[in-house]
């Protein structure tokens, strides 16, 4: 398992990628470091919703991920490298836990990074706040590369069905539409947040911590099991 | 394993994708030594072979290897060594480190030991310490199958190993091959060259349209084959004149003349129609610009053996 690991953290760590997910992840700290510089800053309630919801959670997480996970079993079935990791004796749901691992390591950096940094910026350097903000974002990358994983495996064109899924799912509709909230990665970060620092999302609807923590563990489970099953039964090229 | 059972049996396999049947009713079984699956491109052999490797699902039948289900059998993978036809590498890994990640994840005991081995066996030692994706196409088939080779397996399933090798490294490569099938292995390997399989194996199985066209003693097939007639197309500055002279030959059974200066030449005789025919050429004061076998395709053998 850990061979997969390094082989898939060599894989997607490219200089290219790195530089991209790096000025994806510096764009909330820049525009947080703009709006409390600003003389009219805007309240809490409209940086947790337009930096933290709508920015980090909805957009700038999934969509580092995603360019992480969709290939990191997907990338290997184009260039047909799957064979390789297949013909062996580990079990599947070993190299899919390999593979989201190899995903999260490779992308937290980029994400814990802006979140932690965003947030000691945005809330005058709280210490409870920065726990809050990095705990919720560390179980949305860990949702998010469980999602993605699967679908890279699961669909030829990943990362366009990933965008739409990011823009009208996590980023349109969960914004809107109450029931649609409770079926997206956001919503459930922002109830981690809250559950961890109550003032975040104060005005806000949500569940219990133990509740949030617990589908994003049903979550991740649920993809990698999906993605285990697929891997078992696809023609591998 | 006793040595009369077979190490893999395919019973009844076929596949199809759609409409269309890439695998169709398939049987035979394999023993241990060199076993050649010879088909043109197209005929099925990668799909049989992927199959057979448990990389792809069969639509009917069943695929068994030391009496076990191929598919969904991680375990198999500790006694088998599969070499694909696709160059499936990790171009920013040395060749070492690709040989040793492989080493590693099919549980190999000493796998830093084991590499080195498989290195040295291919002849690659100089360069093992450059990345793959500076390697020429032969170099990386034979970090392939040092790969394949690095746990030791029982059964080796190669397909199409010898594309891209020069002739040093074919030769090489085949030595290597006899060696195992000296001490015991079992060795699929697919080709589309006659040759190719014919230096190898003793025993082919012939795959044309997805079909198991023929199967058997190398030697038996052979024989069939050197009794079907071929076309040569020969074409010379008096043709005419050529014709009337070779006809009269013993190796050749007709002789069919074309508008462009060629003659269509059939002989069931080739070897002594190659050595006959440049010598009536010079008898008959006639320059020959070219001679070419107008049926030396696999398809074409294929075609014959079917018919015969």
């Amino acid at each position: 398992m850990v061979t997969v690991f390094r082989l898939t953290v060599r894989q997607l760590a490219t200089r290219g990628r790195i530089v991209i997910l790096g000025v994806l992840g510096l764009l909330p700290v820049c525009i947080t470091w703009l709006m409390t510089s600003d003389s009219t800053a805007p309240s809490v309630a409209e940086y947790e919703a337009v930096v933290l919801s709508g920015m980090m959670a909805a957009s700038i997480v999934p969509l580092i991920v995603l360019s992480i996970a969709s290939v990191s079993l997907g990338h290997e079935v184009g260039d047909r490298t799957l064979a390789n990791l297949v013909l062996t004796p580990l079990p599947r749901w070993k190299l899919v836990v390999a593979k989201v691992a190899a995903s999260v390591v490779v992308a937290a950096p980029f994400v814990l990074g802006s979140a932690a940094w965003t947030s000691w910026l945005a809330f005058n350097h709280d210490a409870t706040a920065l726990v809050a903000v990095s705990a919720a974002t560390a179980a949305a990358l860990v949702m998010y590369a469980s999602v993605f994983t699967w679908l890279g495996l699961a669909v030829s064109q990943a990362i366009g069905a990933g965008l739409l899924y990011i823009v009208l799912w996590e980023g349109l509709f969960s914004g809107f539409v109450s029931g649609i909230r409770f079926m997206s990665v956001r919503h459930y970060a922002a109830a981690i947040m809250h559950g961890l620092d109550p003032r975040r999302f104060a005005d806000a609807p949500h569940v219990s911590l133990a509740i949030a923590a617990s589908v994003a563990v049903v979550v991740v489970a649920f993809f990698g099991w999906r993605t285990t099953l697929r891997l078992s039964r696809m023609d591998v090229p | 394993m006793t040595a009369d059972r077979p190490v893999i049996r395919v019973d009844g396999v076929s596949r199809w994708f759609g409409n269309v049947v890439a695998v169709s009713d398939v049987t035979f079984d394999v023993m241990p030594g060199i076993t050649g699956i010879l088909g043109p491109n197209g005929a099925g052999k990668t799909t049989l072979l992927r199959m057979m490797t448990g990389l792809a699902e069969v639509s009917s039948g069943r695929i068994t290897m030391f009496g076990e289900p191929v598919r969904r059998n991680p375990e198999l993978y500790r006694r088998v060594g599969v070499m694909s036809e696709h160059e499936a590498i990790y171009p920013y890994l040395t060749g070492r480190e690709f040989v040793l990640a492989m080493a590693r994840l099919r549980g190999v005991p000493d796998p830093n030991d084991a590499t080195d081995r498989a290195i040295e066996l291919v002849d690659l030692v100089k360069a093992s310490s450059l990345r793959m994706g500076t390697y020429s196409r032969g170099m990386r088939q034979r970090m392939r199958l040092a790969a394949t080779l690095v746990h030791d397996p029982e059964v080796l399933v190669l397909d199409e190993p010898l594309n891209g090798a020069d002739p040093r490294q074919r030769y090489h490569f085949q030595a290597l091959l006899r060696q195992l099938a000296a001490r015991g292995r079992t060795i699929l390997i697919s080709s589309h060259i006659l040759e190719e399989v014919e230096e190898l194996a003793s025993t082919v199985m012939l795959v044309i349209n997805g079909k198991l066209a023929a199967s058997g003693e190398f030697r038996a097939i052979r024989a069939a084959l050197d009794h079907r007639p071929y076309h040569v197309r020969v074409v010379a500055d008096d043709p005419r004149r050529l014709a009337a002279a070779i006809v009269q030959l013993e190796s050749i059974d007709a002789v069919e003349m074309e508008g462009d200066g060629g003659l269509v030449v059939l002989s069931t005789h080739v070897r002594e129609l190659q050595i006959e025919l440049p010598r009536v050429a010079a008898r008959v004061g006639t320059r020959l610009r070219r001679v070419e076998p107008l049926d030396d395709s696999l398809e074409s053998v294929f075609g014959y053996l079917v018919e015969g």
